[in-house]
């Protein structure tokens, strides 16, 4: 076979291999990359490259926003300051001698420090996020107004030209460089995404609450996001400065923040490449606003930043997702991965001592005593119920042992480790979890994704920046933490259902979700808050089911639960709450045989 | 201490305004658990449909403005401020607030602040108006200024710190004592309550979001023509109420009065104070308590200012 012929081969074996990997979105996206790269050589009328290359820098900087506003839903109304940051550092270090890409990284490193100094703010409801980043732009820009020693007054900062990785840095140049980086920057975003810090992130949007339950860190993980988009700005900052060959303050007004909002929503924040489109959006209604302002003999070009808010105001008036998750859509096909069907591992009776121990608990929310003197042993392999009438504070003491709240008083101890001062999550790690009184989910994720989520505190090298470089480590651990929540499910008896999106679940099997999520992060101890609650005799006896099998793997379960049928099905022994402290322990025919249950229910005093 | 005087004075009547917007803000987020950002925009549209009346988009005179003609300016702002506020809640709010979501209202607010910006700039295009005075305060003392043991103080000053706190307190005893105060409050402390025992709370919050910015419109007319005024104006009144509010936390709508009179005297003394020789000066003044602020929210936000945890 000669030379040519085996290339050829090759050539197609490896396409075809690419062809088989790729998805058809994949294709699209290469194809307009590709299309993109070659638009400064087509000369098309109109079209300046210069301009067009400080479009493609703000592409950059949407493209990153993209992560903070899509999966992590935080409105950013500050993303131009942290470019003003970017462009100002580093203009001031060209001006002072430096070659151009130090100085860039200067500047983006001093934008990532802004955006951790900044960074308490993610920790906020969404409104107050919204409130701090736009002070944070302001900030900015007045600081850059008041203080024209840094910012070169009126004029600006004019910039020495420099090269750019050892080219001339023609406009072109910085064309395909903004390119190259924005392309690389959404491969990053979309890894992301799929992988562990997108979904935990997604997770806190939908349902904060239930996530951080899970053992999700919140304000590490928004962190993560808002500073990672803080850094890229300020890397297109500092790189777009060079390009303008000036440092304007006027070009870092406010407005900067909100039009790159206005791409990243305009575009559809649930799409990779949206902000990208959308940026390509706002530069071809400038490009179109230039003529017609001729036409109509108006000054369209004061209204662009009217134009573009009202268009804004549109795609959400009609709850529209943006213009790319519109598009794409239309492509969407249903290829579900093939999964092996799991098998729980096989039972693990531990020896029955005691793993939790919790001494001497008090709790009082402004002078009402809510738990007072609470004091309890698990053991693994045995399944507890707490009961007790409404107001008894089963729930209170729930929330102390998993960490919900601070205790007043007391020491919670696992396996002999002092937990009492631990926040959730590092409980969830150390083992103590927990489901929720509420059916609470997340929406938008399968149930397989929602017991992912559960996985949280399981993840070693499921980091931001492991994740957006696709390491080997990051996605075994990927494949792992699939393997045990199919496990999960399994266990529960949900296998069939791990694709299927949690809207479309039975309650009944929400119940049996949350109980695996809970399950995914590898207990030692689970407190199950009022499971069955508005249960029916199936779904009962699915709950009994599963809670059975977790107790046989060697767990200590703790139920709190009205359900006395559950209780009597389940429980090796249970514990009576009256008033904050227990007044009766025993296994379930000793307890309903000594009548401190009725005292506790209905009282002593009105008998 | 002369300069303590003129500071204290001056400061109040700039802090007045910021007040009355700051307690507008935190009136608006008790009621509907949003921050509008279009607030100090739409107060600017009312300065400049007022401006717009009384003088066209010509720079304005001294000489040119006259009673009645003023009184219909006026008039004219506070109806294009109250519309465009209603307006704004029931076109760019309210939806949102239905559906929940979050970045609806808060993209839908600052896209109502940055059109209104943009309008007010490509019609008013000079760097900055002289806005009239309609009450003859240059009469007063020396060419408008008083001197107060040796100290100068502006005639304007205590006029605009006096209106803007009768303002304020005039609005708390409408809120704690009237039948439409109370439902208000009824409203912003449960809203579905309020509704099931019949309150109208639409009507009630559309009329407040509209009407707050009227009354903190008429304080900033009043401060107007002591500088000059541009695109940026409301802008920049909005924003620093935005920051005397943030500083209590959107807590009681008093509270966040007198935050923003010490934001109005805090910035007087940044501006003017020497201490031993050490001057900040002008150019901290915008700066230094919007920073402040930030780095409060930042490093020490309030229980309720942070997301739902379990």
């Amino acid at each position: 076979m000669s030379v040519l012929a085996q290339t050829g081969v090759e050539l197609r074996r490896a396409a075809g291999e690419a062809r088989a990997r790729w998805s058809t979105k994949a294709w699209l996206a290469f194809g307009a990359l590709v299309v993109a790269a070659a638009v400064p050589f087509l000369s098309l009328p109109g079209v300046h490259i210069d301009s067009l290359a400080d479009t493609a820098y703000l592409g950059l900087a949407a493209t990153a926003l993209g992560l903070t506003v899509g999966p992590a839903g935080l409105p950013s109304l500050g993303t131009g300051a942290f470019m003003a940051i970017g462009a100002f550092t580093s203009a001031l270090l060209v001006r002072s001698g430096w070659p151009l890409e130090p100085a860039v990284l200067a500047g983006t490193a001093a934008a990532l420090g802004a955006g951790v100094l900044c960074g308490g703010v993610v920790r906020l409801r969404r409104a107050f996020i919204a409130v701090s980043t736009w002070l944070l732009a302001w900030l900015v820009w007045l600081y850059l107004l008041a203080f024209p020693s840094v910012s070169g007054a009126s004029q600006g900062l004019i910039l020495p030209p420099r090269s750019l990785l050892g080219l001339d840095a023609t406009p072109t140049v910085h064309f395909e460089v903004a390119l190259a980086l924005t392309a690389l920057t959404a491969l990053a975003v979309a890894a992301v995404r799929r992988g562990a810090p997108g979904l935990e992130l997604s997770a806190l949007r939908q349902a904060p609450a239930l996530a951080t339950s899970l053992g999700v860190r919140l304000a590490w993980r928004r962190l993560g996001a808002f500073s990672a988009t803080a850094a890229i700005a300020g890397l297109a900052g500092g790189l777009s400065v060079q390009l303008q060959a000036v440092a304007d303050p006027v070009s870092y007004d406010p407005f900067l923040s909100f039009k790159l909002l206005v791409a990243v929503l305009l575009g559809g924040a649930a799409a990779t490449l949206g902000p990208a489109a959308g940026v390509i959006l706002l530069g071809l209604l400038s490009l179109a606003s230039g003529p017609l302002a001729r036409a109509l003999q108006l000054p369209l070009e004061r209204f662009d930043a009217a134009v573009g808010a009202l268009l804004l105001v549109f795609v959400l008036a009609f709850g529209g997702q943006g213009v790319l998750p519109w598009a794409l859509r239309r492509l969407r096909r249903e290829d579900l991965p093939e999964r092996r069907p799991a098998t729980p591992h096989p039972a693990a009776p531990g020896p029955s001592e005691p793993v939790l121990r919790a001494n001497g608990l008090r709790k009082t929310y402004g002078g009402v005593i809510a738990v007072d003197e609470f004091s309890l042993e698990l053991r693994r392999g045995e399944t507890t119920a707490l009961i007790g009438p409404n107001g008894s504070g089963k729930t209170t003491a729930l929330r102390l042992i998993a960490g919900a709240e601070p205790a007043d008083a007391g020491a919670i101890s696992l396996d002999g480790t002092e937990v009492t001062a631990l926040p959730t999550s590092d409980r969830v790690r150390l083992g103590i979890a927990r489901t929720l009184q509420n059916t609470a989910s997340f929406p938008e994720l399968t149930a397989l994704e929602d017991v992912l989520v559960g996985r949280a505190v399981r993840r070693h090298h499921g980091g931001l920046l492991r994740t957006a470089l696709s390491t080997p480590n990051a996605r075994r651990e990927q494949q792992a933490s699939e393997t045990a929540a199919l496990e999960a499910l399994a266990l529960v008896g949900l296998a069939e259902v791990a694709d299927v999106p949690t809207p479309e679940l039975t309650s009944s099997q929400r119940r049996l979700v949350a109980l695996a999520a809970a399950l995914a992060s590898e207990p030692q101890v689970l407190l199950v808050d009022e499971l069955a609650a508005g249960a029916g005799a199936d779904e009962l006896e699915a709950v009994a089911g599963a809670i059975e099998r977790i107790r046989e793997r060697g767990v200590a379960v703790l139920v709190v639960e009205h359900n006395l049928r559950l209780v009597r099905r389940v429980a090796d022994r249970v514990l009576v709450l009256g008033a904050g402290t227990i007044v009766a322990e025993g296994s379930v025919a000793e307890v309903a045989a000594s009548g401190v249950v009725q005292q506790a229910y209905l009282g002593t005093a009105r008998l | 201490m002369t300069i303590a005087l003129q500071v204290i004075v001056s400061g109040l009547a700039a802090g007045g305004v910021y007040g009355l917007f700051a307690a507008g803000y935190s009136l608006i987020y008790r009621l509907t658990g949003i921050i509008h950002f279009a607030f100090g925009d739409l107060v600017g549209l009312g300065i400049f449909a007022t401006l717009f009346v009384l003088a066209g988009t010509s720079p304005v005179s001294q000489s040119g403005a006259h009673e009645p003609r003023f009184l219909l300016a006026i008039v004219v702002g506070l109806v294009v401020c109250v519309l465009a506020g209603g307006a704004t809640y029931v076109g760019l709010v309210q939806p949102y607030l239905s559906r929940g979501s979050t970045i609806g209202w808060v993209a839908g607010t600052a896209a109502v602040a940055f059109a209104i910006r943009a309008v007010i700039g490509a019609v008013f295009q000079r760097s900055s108006y002289v806005f009239p005075d309609p009450l003859p305060f240059h009469r007063v003392g020396t060419a408008g200024y008083i001197h107060l043991g040796g100290a100068q103080v502006q005639a304007r000053a205590f006029f605009v710190a006096g209106l803007a706190i009768a303002i304020a307190l005039g609005s708390a005893w409408f809120l704690e004592h009237t039948r439409h105060g109370r439902a208000l409050r009824a409203v912003a402390d449960d809203q579905e309550g309020a509704r099931v025992v019949g309150v109208p709370v639409e009507l009630l919050v559309t009329l407040a979001f509209a009407l707050v910015g009227a009354l903190a419109m008429l304080a900033a007319v009043a401060a107007a023509p002591g500088e000059a005024v541009n695109a940026n104006t409301g802008t920049l009144l909005g924003l620093k109420g935005l920051v005397a509010a943030l500083a209590v936390r959107f807590g009681p709508p008093l509270w966040a009065f007198a935050a923003g009179l010490v934001l109005g005297v805090v910035e007087a003394a940044i501006a003017n104070v020497h201490l031993g020789g050490w001057q900040l000066g002008p150019s901290y003044r915008e700066v230094l308590p919007v920073a402040f602020v930030l780095l409060l929210i930042s490093l020490r936000p309030s229980p309720e200012a942070l997301e739902e945890r379990e």
